[in-house]
């Protein structure tokens, strides 16, 4: 006969695995940067002091940093763009059709392409000869709207009032696949009876999408929202790669980074850290009042 | 009893082979990214620097370049560093200001003149020298001679208003931009052409001399002899748009040419290669020196030193320029050797652009602004560069943004 106790017990065993991992490379590194934003650290001898907050006031007086915040913000921009296109383009791949296969495989190769390798591919796109702008040019000279011979020649990341939305462009482009996949599990989940029923009653598939699909699949929706929305404020690989954070796409990640490992000052890189976590935990909170269960 | 005296002889043996085998001295010299590729290299240098000194013994070792700091931080703490560590110049400035760096200017001797006059200033601080130089590289031209013979121009520029006006020639002529020069640091380009960046502690890049150089680049931009993207052209990407033959000229190290010769044979052919010009400041573009550095805690620096000495001496930089064909040595002679200037009659262009190199090593300077003089260094640069790419790609007055520059460096270096 086993007791309560012992079930909590081997509970606690099947976990120890993974929460020994997290502990190691999850919680520990957060409590330290947590520790660091409040200390001057260095390097050489690993000492920490006591700053009395320095750090913080020092970045809240940054304007780099203030701008890094706001481009990291309106990353936010992805976020219900992606998640609609994801849920539509999920619903689209949901139909026994043949060949359907082949189309959830493609919009899946950007998330697992390396995100170096998709970059190069597409600062081929955006450069002022690259490939957008050539289709631009053709699709301008066939409606006539250019002259002839003459070319579209925008800088897509080159130039600072468009450059970060085109690095969405790339985000969209590298994400979607991902949410996908997260939506046709949830979509599938949906009985198809239910779907019948409102056929029988007359429901189009307008009103199909909006009043089943939709609140159907809700607690996916809380998921890749959130998840998605981390990965907005976290923007900096694809910041990197693409534009090196020139022509105003430096985002707060970014300033993070250059701040541990081009200054060196890691202090000050946890207490930036620490800010942008408290963006994304507040962001959370707010999903989970739109779209969590209520209780 | 025959056997007694026998172990009595070999134990007395024995503990002088290892008392003898103790006595040596050894000297670890840690060197970044260099093996496998150059093993013969250092087994020659370490075979031959043993010999030669009894009782002492160089061990070679390599590693990333990003393991370095921390594995020589951690031994430095542990009291036990190696002899020489390789380092590159910022890398120098941030270890002795730290003063973990042994100043090594009793042991370097008479032979502090064999190295260039620009290579010591690289290691200089505080008026103490703190590494031996080591290897190094600068930029070159590499030219296309179809499309200079297209526009006209007969010679390579020799001075930095012949490069802008050839340039602008190419460019009015072909259509086709002149050339990519490398802009992410624009700093090299004010030391290069001899102008001030910090004076007394304060920003002074925004004088009529700054504005008018910075001016330059802006008309460049402007009149298409530069890329449209020319703030994104980095290494790989110059040498790209000269292998397309969509750039008249390359400015960059000799090894670029390698790549033109197998990546682009047809382009290659039809190369010249010319010293890229000195400028006001008399120095060359793109160098970026390496040298060995004696780390405090050393039990014996002068044993150390002459391992330095030894490695970075006339015989040993030229025998490891050939290994690497690609890198130059810091010290006067070793330039000389016919080694490199055998390449001037060559036929072939890496060897015309090695003796190119080699004739331009003597202005060779990797450092602009001393590590540790700019707080914040990180977001000071980005705002530099950022107003100087909004200045040269013509969406605000070159004035106005050096202004904006200097005003912002200028609060933070106040603090």
């Amino acid at each position: 006969m086993k007791t309560s106790s012992s079930y909590t017990t081997i509970a606690y065993l099947f976990m120890a695995p993974a929460l020994i991992l997290m502990g190691i490379f999850t919680f520990w590194p957060v409590g330290f940067n947590t520790y660091l934003a409040f200390h001057d650290y260095a390097l050489v001898d690993g000492t920490a002091t006591w700053n009395n907050f320095a750090h913080f006031k020092y970045i809240a007086g940054e304007e780099l940093f203030h701008s890094a915040i706001k481009n990291s913000l309106l990353f936010l921009l992805v976020v219900p763009v992606i998640q609609l296109a994801a849920l539509v383009v999920a619903k689209l791949v949901n139909s026994k059709l043949p060949g359907m296969t082949f189309f959830r495989a493609s919009y899946y190769i950007p998330v697992i392409t390396a995100v170096s390798i998709a970059a190069v591919v597409w600062s081929n796109v955006y450069k002022y000869d690259g490939m957008l702008n050539m289709i631009l040019s053709w699709v301008g000279q066939a409606l006539h709207l250019l002259k002839a011979g003459e070319m579209v020649e925008i800088q897509w990341i080159g130039d600072p009032h468009i450059a970060i939305f085109s690095v969405m462009g790339f985000v969209f482009w590298k994400g979607i696949g991902y949410y996908m996949v997260l939506y046709l599990a949830g979509l599938q989940a949906i009985p198809a009876e239910v779907e019948e029923a409102a056929v029988l009653d007359g429901a189009n598939a307008w009103q199909r999408f909006w009043k089943i699909t939709v609140p159907m699949v809700k607690p996916t929706i809380l998921l890749c929202t959130l998840l998605s929305t981390i990965a907005a404020i976290k923007a900096f690989q694809e910041v990197v790669v693409l534009t090196r954070g020139q022509s105003d796409t430096y985002t707060a990640l970014f300033y993070v980074y250059a701040q541990a490992f081009q200054n060196y000052n890691f202090g000050r890189a946890a207490a930036a850290g620490l800010v942008i976590t408290f963006f994304c935990m507040i962001l959370a909170i707010i999903q989970f009042r739109f779209f969590g269960e209520k209780k | 009893m025959k056997l007694k005296k026998m172990l009595a002889v070999g134990a007395v043996v024995f503990g002088f082979a290892a008392l003898q085998a103790h006595a040596d001295t050894e000297l670890e010299f840690w060197t970044m990214n260099l093996a496998p590729k150059f093993n013969g290299y250092f087994d020659q240098a370490t075979t031959k620097f043993n010999a030669a000194n009894p009782g002492l013994k160089a061990k070679w070792v390599d590693m990333n370049w990003d393991q370095i700091q921390p594995k020589l931080v951690a031994s430095i703490a542990a009291g036990n560093p190696p002899a020489l560590v390789n380092f590159n110049v910022p890398w120098v400035h941030e270890f002795a200001a730290q003063g973990n760096l042994v100043a090594l200017d009793q042991y370097l001797g008479a032979a502090k003149g064999n190295y260039s006059t620009n290579s010591l200033k690289d290691v200089t601080a505080g008026g103490k020298v703190f590494a031996f130089p080591w290897y190094n590289s600068v930029s070159v031209i590499a030219y296309n001679k179809d499309i200079f013979a297209k526009a006209g121009v007969k010679a390579a520029p020799t001075d930095f208003d012949q490069f802008i006006s050839v340039g602008k020639q190419i460019t009015a002529k072909t259509g086709l931009p002149a050339y990519a020069p490398k802009v992410g640091n624009f700093v090299g380009w004010f030391a290069y052409a001899g102008l001030p960046i910090l004076e007394n502690g304060k920003a002074v890049f925004n004088s009529p001399k700054h504005v008018a150089f910075v001016q330059k680049f802006a008309d460049l931009y402007k009149a298409g002899v530069v890329p449209k993207d020319l703030f994104k052209v980095e290494f790989e990407q110059e040498i790209a748009l000269y292998n397309a033959g969509k750039i008249a000229m390359m400015t960059t190290a000799p090894q670029a040419l390698k790549r033109t010769e197998t990546d682009a044979k047809a382009i290659y052919d039809k190369t010249g290669v010319a010293p890229f010009p000195l400028g006001a400041g008399k120095l060359a573009q793109g160098s970026w020196m390496m040298d060995f550095v004696v780390p405090k805690g050393v039990k014996d620096p002068a044993a150390a030193a002459k391992l330095g000495l030894f490695l970075t001496g006339d015989e040993q930089q030229v025998l490891f320029s050939k290994a690497t064909e690609t890198t130059f040595p810091s010290t006067k002679k070793g330039n000389l050797d016919p080694y490199f200037q055998a390449g001037k009659n060559s036929k072939d262009v890496v060897e015309q652009a090695r003796a190119v190199a080699a004739g331009s090593m003597d202005g060779a300077r990797t450092l602009v602004i001393t590590p540790g003089q700019l707080p914040d260094e990180a977001a000071l640069t980005k705002k530099l560069q950022d107003e100087l790419q909004s200045a040269i790609e013509g969406r605000k007055p070159v004035k106005a943004a050096l202004d904006e520059v200097v005003a912002a460096w200028n609060e933070k270096l106040a603090k």
